[in-house]
């Protein structure tokens, strides 16, 4: 609960020997922003120039793909990792892994596009006076930015319920509910797995968006089906002893 | 709700999912199906080969485009596999011919849907119900969604998947 | 009017009626991870990475069939002509929103080309800057396997590969689909 977070782990590996720092490489094909330097050999582009340095980071914002696609990929997704995994725990490990790296990338996306919306509307009155991405600083906004804007991003609607542990021993948990998630829409755990919940997959990404905000932090996903939500899915936020500790120092100095 | 029940045969013949859907009606057993399905896969079968196929004029391609293809084809591209020396076809050579469809009693309908894949789907219902395709087509997509989307199931074995279940029985419970 | 204008329109008509959607950069971003989880996972050999990719779309292709014919209900193809057609105009517009270009025909019909202007599977993606994928690794690799298995529950056996990627520095992404044979017999394939 307390060992470093995994992104800062992965930077410090490129910057070892080189096989591991292509290793660390490979790791991010999918690059929104891309950090490195342009200038080693250099890639290769097309001569119309169709690459992500020349098309806006917006246009796929508000584009759509099958539900099936997604459906298929995430399946296919689950099958792989299956086979190279001893059992439950160790796949829903898998696909927490799996999904980390996507929410390093959606962060920056996120904060990307709440600024770039503010600069376009404030581009009247100064574009320069356009005020840099809100950050969370504190659990709260982080949990509301997942809740809400990382919920629509990616599930074109927000999660369903935002909860604080109510036991005095464990005051770094908190819950966030979505009663049918959309990883598992098509998904029927067979019975001798029942524990398993493939919305890892999403706990992966939520961990991946506290880790990248510098908020540390272990991700679950947990079935709690009801009548009504057969498929309802609590995630369980653990949040390590550093980040409860700066909670403290910045609830007095008053930030918010 | 005139729906009895449905069965899913794969495409060796082997039962893969069998569900009744109105309560208390009289079950086979497990065996029974088991040899139902197999025999009517080969009934299925049988239909399929003494489907009457009649002499082509020698001129003809084999693959003579039909009416209910795009007629726009190019004669360029009539290439088939088929080997060139048949000179029987069904009435429209380029539609396979489909196997047996549909059998009915004064009690009961039994219609069965082959997917170009091979998986059959025989449903069982009043004689009287119509719209027997909607159902069919609708059955084909729930199994497209929930069985062919599930990462625990595996193709040509037994359908145990339960968002399937939930899904097929609400679905049909919502029409009646 | 023509086999690809035909198929085009009901490919559109799917889209706008038929198809359930999502964010397309959910879809993006997870095929994504899951490319690189594989070049983690063979070590930086793309040669095993493309193979690995191609299997898992195979596999993807056996199941992804049943859901083209339950949402299309097209009947059986005439020709193999009409099979690429039904393949990029209705099969890539409603899994992917694209329709990629069918053209480089062989005169005997059994091979051609997809033409790809746009891929939504590699957006955002840049290879690494490793001298080494932008030779060796085909990043959409899964899209051939896709094909593969799909044709191959509809009794066609064919072999799809890339020739070109922008990916690559290519000025166009294009996929090789050539008709092996039709498939007699009905047995079930095995799952890889």
């Amino acid at each position: 609960m307390t060992q470093p977070a995994r992104h800062a782990a992965m930077l410090s590996i490129s910057n070892s020997g080189s096989n591991l720092a292509a290793a660390a490489e490979k790791q991010q094909p999918a690059q929104h922003l891309h950090t490195q330097s342009q200038s080693s050999q250099g890639l290769r582009v097309p001569s119309n120039r169709k690459t992500i340095y020349d098309r806006h980071l917006n246009r796929s914002r508000n584009a759509e793909l099958s539900r099936a696609s997604f459906a298929f990929l995430f399946a296919e997704m689950v099958t792989y990792a299956q086979r190279r995994v001893t059992g439950i725990q160790d796949l829903e490990k898998r696909l927490n892994e799996q999904g980390y790296p996507l929410g390093l990338r959606l962060l920056d996306l996120l904060f990307y596009r709440t600024m770039s919306s503010s600069t376009s509307s404030s581009l009247s009155s100064s574009s320069t006076s356009a005020s840099p991405p809100n950050r969370p600083l504190r659990i709260l906004p982080l949990l509301h930015l997942i809740h809400g804007p990382l919920w629509r991003l990616l599930f074109n609607r927000p999660a369903d319920a935002l909860e604080h542990s109510v036991s005095p021993e464990t005051p770094n948990e908190y819950m966030i509910t979505d009663n049918d998630p959309l990883v598992n829409t098509y998904i029927s755990v067979p019975k001798e797995m029942s524990m398993l919940n493939c919305a890892a997959f999403v706990a992966g990404i939520i961990e991946g968006v506290c880790d990248g905000c510098g908020f540390e932090a272990k991700v679950t996903a947990h079935n709690q089906p009801t009548e009504m939500w057969p498929g309802r899915t609590i995630f369980l936020l653990r949040f390590g002893e550093s980040v409860m500790e700066r909670e403290k120092v910045l609830e007095r100095a008053g930030v918010k | 709700m005139s729906v009895f029940s449905l069965i899913i045969i794969n495409k060796a013949g082997g039962l893969v999912y069998q569900r009744e859907f109105q309560p208390g009606l009289r079950k086979l057993s497990t065996n029974d199906y088991l040899v139902l399905a197999g025999t009517f896969h080969g009934v299925h079968a049988i239909t399929r080969s003494i489907t009457p196929k009649l002499p082509l004029p020698v001129t003809a391609p084999a693959t003579t485009p039909t009416t209910s293809t795009p007629n726009a084809v190019s004669p360029s591209a009539t290439s088939t596999p088929a080997p060139s020396t048949v000179t029987h076809s069904f009435p429209n050579p380029g539609i396979p011919a489909t196997g047996l469809e549909t059998m009915e009693t004064d009690k009961f309908r039994l219609t069965c849907f082959q997917t170009l894949t091979g998986t059959k789907f025989l449903l069982f219902t009043d004689p009287t119900m119509t719209n027997i395709d909607v159902i069919m087509k609708k059955i084909y997509e729930l199994y497209a969604d929930f069985v062919m989307k599930n990462p625990f199931y595996q193709l040509e074995m037994p359908v145990r998947c339960e968002s399937f279940d939930r899904n097929l029985t609400g679905w049909l419970r919502g029409r009646a | 009017m023509s086999s690809a204008t035909k198929a085009s329109r009901i490919g559109e008509e799917l889209w706008k009626t038929r198809v359930d959607k999502v964010n397309a950069e959910l879809v993006t971003l997870t095929y994504g991870t899951i490319v690189a989880q594989l070049c983690q996972d063979y070590d930086g050999n793309y040669q095993d990475v493309n193979k690995q990719l191609e299997k898992m779309g195979y596999n993807i292709g056996m199941r992804l069939i049943e859901d083209f014919l339950a949402k299309s209900n097209v009947g059986r193809c005439a020709n193999f002509r009409e099979t690429a057609d039904m393949i990029a105009k209705v099969g890539f517009r409603i899994f992917l929103n694209i329709a990629p270009t069918v053209t480089n025909w062989t005169s005997d019909n059994n091979q051609f080309s997809l033409v790809f202007d746009e891929n939504p599977l590699a957006d955002f993606v840049e290879l690494p800057d490793d001298g080494r994928a932008q030779d060796e690794l085909w990043f959409s690799n899964i899209l051939c396997g896709v094909l593969r298995g799909a044709l191959e529950m509809v009794q066609m056996q064919i072999e799809a590969h890339f020739v070109s990627d922008v990916l690559r520095g290519d000025d166009t992404t294009e996929m090789r689909v050539s008709l092996v044979r039709y498939i007699e017999d009905e047995m079930p394939p095995d799952e890889e």
